[in-house]
């Protein structure tokens, strides 16, 4: 009853509390999960916990903001020794997978309401993500590191701590197009982090 | 000033590539690999020889010079492990090279890679370049490679025909251990199943 309680009030706080200031933008710092799927979740199945974003957000409008991301996740898994195939040819051993995201974009995020602390958005990013994706076998390591072109939709929300801080917490998807090296590289991303405003 | 920091600190921990974890076991980076001519009808074979000793390739016999072999007991051990493969495999071990379909050559050699680096800082301070600052860092590591070919020879070759190769390669470890030697023979033979003519 009394955790009852508790989210009753919590909830009452956040979703009635009245924004501190009209946004006029922000820096974020944001620690980032990644999920991989497609060529990606097949390469690396493990998730990546190791990751992190920079924002930066100017608005435009009370409810536009439009800024730059800077993105980085660490993919990373060992394979047990295996077998590799390829025509008559076949290689036995440990492969050690490690892939590097670092996605750079021009966001744009539309606030659908401003007037309460809390603050869900939507948004979309677009511009460019290096990948690194390095094949270590033995003594040799395989590197490939593409430049692709990259779009990113997201959701997230913005609680508004007080008149220069607010917690953000999104989702995201980062896509990377195909390229002459690699298939389209895709991953879900869950980020959390402070937003301190401009 | 202090976001400036922050973001500037941000930009150059993740231009860095990261790479979370590597090898923690001599055996993680033992690698073996086999080719073989498709064209090459085994199942009509059965019969094979192999020599007494394992050479070792040095680089450096003179002509008339005995080669070095590999000592004893490894050099047994090597052997008696492919010898039992190849039984396995349904081949029959005959002594005379000349009768046999087959001869299974294997050789070893090592290699040794010395490395060092005394430039570590010139990005730094060009004044700090070279030997003048910080002392030269050198190191070393030494790999061995097993090869075993599966020659043919006889009267419808003009001259003696490859028709398997297996390598296997590993870092030494300076234990006189034959375990991964025999394990990787295994492994060579396990991934070659068109060997198999029972």
């Amino acid at each position: 009853m009394k955790k009852l309680i508790a989210i009753a009030v919590f909830t009452l706080v956040v979703f009635t509390q009245s924004a501190y200031s009209q946004q006029s933008g922000y820096w974020s710092f944001q620690y980032a999960m990644g999920f991989g799927t497609g060529d990606l979740g097949a390469y690396v199945s493990a998730p990546s916990f190791r990751g992190g974003l920079i924002e930066y957000r100017k608005a435009i409008k009370d409810n536009l903001l439009v800024g730059v991301d800077f993105g980085w996740n660490v993919f990373y898994e060992k394979k047990d020794s295996d077998t590799y195939t390829s025509g008559t040819e076949a290689l036995s051993g440990v492969q050690y997978r490690t892939q590097n995201a670092l996605p750079m974009l021009v966001s744009a995020e539309y606030f659908l309401s401003t007037d309460n602390a809390l603050k869900p958005y939507v948004g979309l990013g677009i511009g460019t993500m290096y990948l690194e994706r390095s094949t270590d076998m033995g003594q040799w390591r395989l590197e490939e590191n593409p430049w692709s072109f990259a779009v990113k939709p997201e959701l997230g929300l913005l609680y508004e701590m007080s008149f220069s801080t607010s917690f953000k917490l999104a989702a995201k998807y980062y896509n990377g197009f195909k390229t002459g090296q690699l298939e389209n590289q895709g991953y879900f991303s869950i980020s959390a982090g402070f937003t301190f405003h401009l | 000033m202090k976001k400036k920091i922050i973001f500037y600190l941000g930009i150059i921990i993740m231009l860095g590539a990261c790479y979370p974890q590597g090898p923690e076991y001599y055996e993680d980076l033992d690698l073996v690999y086999t080719n073989y001519d498709d064209q090459y009808d085994f199942m009509s074979k059965g019969t094979y020889a192999i020599p007494d000793n394992i050479v070792k390739v040095t680089g450096d016999l003179a002509e008339g010079e005995d080669p070095e072999f590999v000592k004893e007991p490894f050099n047994t051990q090597m052997l008696q492990k492919m010898e039992s493969n190849m039984t396995a495999l349904g081949w029959t071990k005959t002594d005379d090279p000349a009768n046999a379909d087959l001869v299974l050559f294997p050789a070893v050699w090592t290699n040794t890679t010395v490395y060092y680096w005394y430039d570590y800082w010139c990005w730094y301070y060009p004044y700090y370049c070279g030997w003048g600052w910080g002392y030269p860092s050198v190191s070393s590591y030494t790999t061995g490679t097993l090869v075993m070919t599966l020659v043919a020879d006889g009267d419808d070759y003009v001259e003696p025909t490859r028709t398997w190769t297996a390598a296997a390669n590993g870092l030494l470890s300076g234990a006189y251990n034959a375990s991964r030697v025999t394990k990787a023979i295994d492994q060579a033979f396990e991934q070659s199943p068109y060997l198999d003519i029972k």
